[in-house]
């Protein structure tokens, strides 16, 4: 009965927990009375986060003591930033969770929101830092295990991200450790185990009809890679057909479209969803789709905006460096994204950071270099086609042809390799 | 200025906002996993245990997962997880360790793989090819001796789970469709899986929102029942009494030595290696490849009496450790403490709560009691030689009805209200008139298998209801 309790109707019995909690902290009385207004109640997990925020807005007016349903809403703000790519939203939850720590800055629902938070921002070593206290503060939590997992893999601790990951699948196998598991595989290069374990998350099911629509998006992800194409396309459309417009299953069946050489309709999909959410990453897949299909002033005029996009960004306070520092090397100035990689590398030393970097020195002239920082991509075993593409091209630019050809081959193998890298590995 | 695309405009407003987050998606992004802490499939919403009128000599036993299924939910239907094992576990001698149980483990199968639909227009028969999405499954019955395992058998196979009540156009006759769903066991019995009216019913607000009750102390009606209109996945069970005791036979009378057994439903998933390539360690090796991930055994303990940071640690354990891990929070429970703070003058008792250990967890003498010295369990506990009583008290025991909860638990029983009483010291003599304003379920239970309710439609779901105010009922509820 928990879940019925822990979410839907039941924010309240949160809040009388909360009650509980004011109670074992302060060791005395803590609200007077109940107060005579009642508290509007939670709408059930299938209702749109903009209503979810609407009643815990209103509670949160009520019960000003009661840090649960605050952290409850600043939750609910990330979500909405998520969903709808407005930035303003994470600001706001963060300010929440601002307040909640300074009551009690060991509350580990606070800690895990706002570790949650900073990974959203790209602030990885911020994330690490409040995921293990989260941790620490709630040795018998689960919730923690995911964010700190997650702090782990952006910082390239592959390692220490196994170790926790195993701890916590093997407290609950969920959706949250599932596909955290399907994740660590892929990165190493385990396509069909990553496969395995993301069915295993979508079998057992999301609380909220986004997060099983997420888990369709990235079985369609990992069916592209595996060449799966008919099979990655109706993961997508199962997906949309439950979340109809779901963004993350829109882009992916474009990229399963611009696989076939459909690249018409990719177009249009993309069109159709950029202009709801403009998040760089479509915006870039739209420019680069156009581009190959011929249509360069689209092309143009989409790459430039996403251009824009990533210094607004930067601007913003979101850490972008990775993805800016590949856009930069295919569509803007290779010096420049050598300085972002460089950033990237230095805030978060991961396998992507060390592609994006080598990339950007390969593309500015350097592919003895940018190749040493290719092999630091592919040390796990990525089957990536982007690190092998830009491996295989730096290898190829440094005069060692032997090394390049089976990367370029398996580059091109990949149904799941972008337009741009395709003309580069057929040069 | 450029001339700006249909497409750039919306574009360039979200850029002069500075409204962009990062993606969530894939590709080289960071990913963003959900990091749900509800798991519907997995959670077990609440577990009865009674004796059925109809069903004398059996244990019937109704166990639920998946809350607040939303009738009108769209193209969104719900299901058991195929990869889980779903259990109904009983103890026979008292220790809190499973001496038998039933596993249900589920199949899920799309007859035509082009379509997404639940099913076409017109469904007549649990059998009918127009359902696409259909279930099946089949039952173990395990038995141990002091936890080792001593045998297990599938006991049926190829069992059709009761299809979703998606609304009149896709199934006209639902009740017909759903009763095919009612299956006899070969080894005596009966069984039914599928969806059901949520046979729970509360006022999550009053209840729980620091016992914010509606009208005085909550015993006039008056309260809303926030599960009215929701549905559940759930499981029936009915077996002879001979398949659950401790000797195998039946139960003579409600004194004999086998008559109590204690109750509780638990979920297990599979147990993963991150790395499939792991070289196994033999303490690794030598563990379990399921992982308990859910258990329920009395309502509102994990609720009510665990604390916050503990109740993922009380899912993954069993309840032989219930004394050692939650034994204190029983005691001295916090929602005493939270009583008399709202309601000063209530005199509630905090400490020694004994009364509520017994009435729970070691099971009331020459009642519930399953063995002599038995510890606190939190298993429901109930007395297979107990008469079913015709004119039933919802608030059981303490309502004078030695029938009902905590002596096993019926679909009509009012444990909200009888669980708030004892927590105000109802067994001590504090007999107060709490209670949440709900007295019954939305809809009416059936009088025989698998009693529950059917599930509301899609198509007319009426969600909440309000319970009319009543006269006071009162201290002592036997004496209304």
């Amino acid at each position: 009965m928990l879940a019925r309790l822990a979410i839907g109707a039941a924010a309240a019995f949160v809040l009388a927990l909360g009650a509980f909690g004011l109670l074992a902290r302060d060791g005395e009385p803590a609200p007077a009375a109940p107060s005579a207004a009642r508290l509007p109640e939670l709408p059930p997990p299938s209702a749109s986060t903009d209503r979810r925020i609407a009643v815990l807005q209103a509670i949160v007016r009520a019960r000003p003591r009661l840090e649960q349903a605050r952290v409850m809403l600043a939750a609910a703000y990330a979500q909405k930033a998520r969903e709808s790519g407005d930035v303003q939203f994470f600001d706001k939850a963060g300010g929440l969770l601002e307040q909640a720590l300074q009551r009690d800055p060991a509350d580990p629902a606070a800690l895990t929101e706002r570790a949650a938070l900073s990974l959203s921002r790209h602030d990885f070593r911020a994330g690490l830092r409040d995921a293990r206290a989260a941790r620490r503060a709630g040795p018998g939590l689960n919730r923690p295990f995911g964010v700190l997992v997650d702090a782990l893999v952006e910082l390239g601790r592959y390692r220490a991200a196994g170790r926790a990951l195993q701890a916590m699948v093997d407290r609950k196998p969920d959706v949250a450790a599932y596909s955290r598991v399907s994740y660590w595989r892929e990165l190493h290069g385990d396509l069909t185990g990553a496969r395995r374990a993301m069915a295993l998350a979508a079998e057992a099911g999301a609380d909220t009809a986004d997060s099983t629509a997420w888990v369709g998006a990235q079985l369609s992800h990992l069916d592209l890679l595996r060449g799966r194409l008919r099979l990655a396309e109706r993961d997508a459309r199962e997906a949309l057909f439950r979340v109809p417009g779901h963004p993350a299953s829109s882009a992916a069946l474009a990229r399963v479209e611009a696989a076939r050489g459909e690249l018409p309709a990719a177009i249009a999909r993309l069109r159709r969803l950029v202009v709801r959410l403009p998040l760089p990453e479509y915006v870039i897949a739209l420019g680069e789709y156009e581009q190959a299909a011929g249509r360069h002033a689209a092309a143009r005029r989409d790459l430039a905006l996403a251009h824009a996009e990533q210094r607004l960004l930067s601007a913003a306070g979101v850490n972008t460096d990775a993805e800016a520092a590949v856009f930069e090397a295919d569509h803007g100035s290779p010096a420049h994204a050598v300085r972002l990689g460089r950033r990237a590398w230095a805030a978060a030393p991961s396998v992507r950071s060390a592609d994006a970097l080598g990339w950007a020195l390969t593309r500015a002239g350097r592919p003895a270099a940018g190749l040493r920082w290719a092999h630091r991509a592919l040390a796990l075993g990525s089957r990536d086609p982007a690190f092998l593409a830009h491996a295989g091209v730096a290898a190829r630019a440094a005069g060692r042809p032997a090394e390049a050809a089976p990367l370029l081959a398996a580059a091109r193998r990949s149904p799941g390799l972008s337009p741009v890298l395709v003309r580069e590995v057929g040069r | 200025m450029r001339k700006l695309s249909v497409i750039a405009v919306p574009l360039a407003a979200a850029l002069a906002a500075g409204a962009i987050a990062v993606s969530s998606g894939s590709g080289s992004s960071h990913r963003e996993a959900p990091l749900s802490a509800l798991d519907p499939t997995a959670d077990d919403t609440d577990v009865y245990a009674f004796t059925a009128p109809d069903a004398p000599g059996d244990l019937t036993i109704v166990s639920n997962w998946i809350p607040f299924e939303d009738p009108a939910g769209g193209p969104n239907f719900y299901r058991f997880d195929d990869r889980a094992r779903y259990y109904l576990n009983i103890d026979n001698t008292g220790d809190g360790v499973y001496d038998v149980r039933y596993r249900f483990q589920f199949k899920t199968t799309v007859r035509n793989p082009d379509s997404f639909l639940y099913a076409l227009p017109g469904v007549t028969s649990i059998a009918d090819p127009k359902l696409n999405i259909v279930q099946t499954y089949s039952v173990w019955r395990e038995t141990y001796k002091n936890g080792k395992e001593t045998g297990a058998r599938r006991i049926a196979a190829g069992l059709p789970v009761a299809p979703d009540n998606v609304g009149p156009k896709t199934i006209p006759n639902y009740g017909a469709v759903a009763a095919q769903a009612v299956r006899a066991l070969p080894s005596g019995g009966k069984v039914f899986a599928g969806q059901v009216d949520d046979p729970f019913f509360v006022d999550l607000g009053s209840a729980f929102d620091a016992l914010n009750l509606r009208v005085g102390t909550g015993n006039a009606g008056g309260g809303k029942d926030d599960l009215a209109g929701y549905n559940v996945h759930t499981i029936v069970l009915q077996v002879p009494e001979a398949r659950v005791t401790r000797d195998g036979k039946a139960v003579a009378s409600a004194s004999a030595q086998n008559a109590v057994v204690g109750v509780w439903s638990s979920t297990d998933r599979e147990r993963l290696d991150v790395a499939r390539t792991a070289r196994h360690t033999k303490a690794r090796a030598a563990q379990a490849r399921e992982v308990q991930v859910s258990r329920l055994g009395n309502p509102l303990v994990n609720e009510l009496v665990v604390p916050l940071g503990k109740k993922d640690f009380y899912n993954r354990t069993q309840p032989s450790g219930d004394l050692k891990h939650f034994g204190k929070y029983v005691l001295e429970p916090e929602l005493a403490k939270v009583l008399n703070i709202l309601f000063p003058g209530l005199n509630v008792p905090e400490t020694d709560r004994t009364d509520i250990v017994q009435a729970l967890l070691t099971g009331i003498p020459g009642l519930t009691q399953i063995a002599p010295g038995a510890p606190p369990t939190d298993t429901l506990k109930i007395n297979l030689g107990t008469v079913p009583n015709p004119n039933p008290n919802r608030y059981g025991v303490i309502g004078g009805d030695t029938a009902g909860f905590p002596n096993g638990r019926r679909l009509a029983d009012d444990v909200t209200d009888s669980s708030l009483r004892v927590v105000g010291g109802f067994l001590k003599g504090n007999k107060l008139p709490l209670g949440d304003g709900v007295d019954q379920n939305d809809v009416p239970f059936r009088a025989t298998f698998p009693y529950v309710a059917p599930p509301h439609a899609g198509f007319d779901s009426q969600i909440k209801r309000a319970e009319p105010q009543h006269a006071p009922v009162g201290p002592d509820p036997s004496q209304p």
